[in-house]
């Protein structure tokens, strides 16, 4: 795999695309994690918020990009043809696509980090002005708290995750605008979906299979026990998507001309 | 490696169009072997089975005796260009031939090299988005040439290339099948493997109607006839066909004679007072021969 390895990373850093959009993870992750600390209020104690999920909201915006990323590293080769020749080159079809897959997801973990670490600091400056005091019973986030620390790390691997299921959903779909569609139409509209279920059981388990619901349990360190799924079995669902989708993807690549 | 491309019986189907109906022939090594035919007659079909890119139903393809996904460093082996546009427009021409090298091994030593060979690399280094078609071109060959292959399977080559990257190409395929590979090039156009194929393999309807020398389908074609040049083309023609030659009229002032042989033609012009400046043997252009050699199948040239 070590040739399948140097030529995609070579790929990668070759157009400015990747890096824009790694770039565009930690922008948007922090930004919009800043603005949800800045706009929540918590005018009184036992106001019943999780400042670290809230702190790290922005993660739902960084995992569009990130999913942008898949597809775009994916299905750019689709639209131009060049797959053909990246096939002919590398005619080992799992591999190439597990080479992919390695340095789409090791390049969202890299840009992860300092999303997620971003966030933090800006729900740390920003959430005591909203009413998130020590007085309310909300001290200053801290990695030094073990439930802060589980949704920090948690959340990096959630955009991980995220980087292979839409990596083997690009593989499998091949057209970039209808992959994109799949990706995020499976990320954004599940959540809807749960909202608008009435049949309390049934919203339940739409809530587990749903990758952001469940996957984003990782995030919370208030109300355990409430929720459908805890943290790193929220955590499993996703990776069960994400592999689900890169077998299908894998297969179809091996199955399918180019 | 044997530099051999051998394919056998191949068939494929899409959805109900048939692209290949039992496509056998073998590419042997020291000449350019033109791959011709209509659009439409499986040639790129046919060069995307050998390159392990599509299946097919039934039969198989062999590069080197070997079947192209076995191969490791493919590059080595086989060199392909099959469609000039197929890049990312926002990598450099050198950063294309980069990543290539990289997936087979290579170094930058061997890209550089290669850009110069195919003297793009002035251009190396910008956006190949912006490449004209005849610098797509260059690029394409200098990634089939990276890993200096027995084998070299180029598809439509000289679409869209200016006469200048025309000449260029065909001295390069004949330089590059004197060096003992095994070229095949496909082409729509006859005219344009003229003075370089030496072999052709003709398909038509997902087959080949014709596996032959090009130097024996010439001679065919040519059919012993003559041709004459003659300020006085009415009369020649007048003097021949009371002869019993067949006449028809060539480009300029020439007549394209067939039944007597050229020492008839000399001695009856002679003799009726003729005027004319020159006999010779007629000899057939490629693309006659092939339309010769086609017109008798139906459906292969539209």
């Amino acid at each position: 795999m070590r040739r399948e390895l140097h030529a995609e990373w070579t790929k990668l850093r070759t157009v400015p695309g990747p890096g824009l959009l790694l770039l565009g993870v930690v922008v948007a992750t922090v930004a919009v994690s800043g603005v949800a600390a800045g706009v929540m209020d918590c005018a009184a104690a036992g106001c019943g918020l999780d400042a670290v999920r809230v702190s790290l909201f922005g993660v739902q915006a960084g995992q569009a990009l990130v999913a942008l990323l898949a597809v775009a590293v994916v299905c750019g080769e689709y639209g131009t043809g060049m797959v053909a020749t990246t096939l002919a080159a590398m005619p080992r079809r799992t591999v190439t696509l597990a080479a992919k897959a390695t340095l789409v997801t090791g390049l969202t973990l890299g840009a992860g980090v300092p999303a997620v670490l971003g966030s933090l600091l800006a729900g740390r400056l920003l959430l005591p002005g909203g009413g998130f005091t020590p007085e309310h019973g909300y001290p200053p986030l801290s990695l030094a708290d073990a439930a802060t620390l589980r949704a920090a790390a948690g959340s990096v691997l959630y955009l991980g995750l995220v980087a292979l299921l839409a990596t083997g959903v690009a593989v499998a779909v091949r057209d970039q605008v209808a992959a994109c569609g799949a990706v995020l139409g499976l990320l954004h509209l599940f959540p809807i979906v749960v909202l608008m279920v009435r049949d309390e059981d049934l919203q339940r388990i739409l809530w587990q299979l749903s990758p952001v619901n469940a996957g984003l349990a990782v995030q919370a360190t208030t109300d355990l026990a409430s929720m459908p799924v805890g943290p790193w079995a929220g955590l499993g669902v996703v990776a069960c998507w994400a592999a689900a989708a890169l077998v299908g993807g894998g297969l179809l690549l091996r199955l399918r001309d180019a | 490696m044997e530099a051999t491309i051998e394919v056998s019986g191949l068939r494929k189907r899409y959805g109900r169009t048939t692209a290949l109906d039992g496509m056998t022939f073998r590419v042997r090594p020291g000449r350019v072997t033109g791959f011709v035919g209509p659009n439409g007659a499986g040639k790129s079909t046919t060069m995307r089975v050998v390159l392990g890119l599509d299946a097919p139903d039934e039969g198989h393809a062999l590069v080197g005796g070997r079947p192209y996904r076995s191969l490791r460093r493919p590059l080595t082996h086989v060199g392909a260009l099959l469609d000039v546009g197929a890049l990312q427009p926002g990598r450099s021409g050198r950063d294309h031939l980069l990543w290539l090298a990289h997936s087979q091994g290579l170094g930058a030593r061997r890209v550089d090299e290669l850009l110069d060979l195919v003297g793009l690399a002035p251009a190396a280094r910008r956006r190949a988005g912006g490449y004209s078609l005849g610098m797509r071109g260059r690029l394409g060959i200098a990634a089939a040439l990276l890993g200096d292959p027995p084998v070299l399977m180029l598809d439509e080559p000289f679409n869209g290339l200016d006469p200048e990257g025309i000449v260029w190409i065909r001295g390069f395929l004949r330089s590059l099948a004197a060096e003992g590979r095994a070229v095949l090039v496909s082409s729509h156009l006859m005219s344009e493997l003229q003075d370089t194929a030496g072999h052709l393999v003709v398909a038509g309807r997902g087959r080949v109607v014709a596996d032959v020398g090009v130097d024996e389908l010439i001679a065919t074609a040519s059919r012993a006839r003559v041709t004459v040049r003659t300020a006085a083309s009415p009369e020649a023609a007048r003097a021949l066909a009371g002869a019993g030659a067949t006449v028809t009229v060539g480009e300029r002032d020439t007549l394209v004679v067939s039944g007597p042989p050229a020492e008839d033609v000399v001695r009856l012009l002679g003799a009726c007072g003729v005027p004319f400046s020159e006999v010779s043997a007629y000899r057939a252009t490629l693309e006659e021969a092939y339309l010769d050699l086609t017109g008798g199948f139906s459906g292969v040239v539209r």
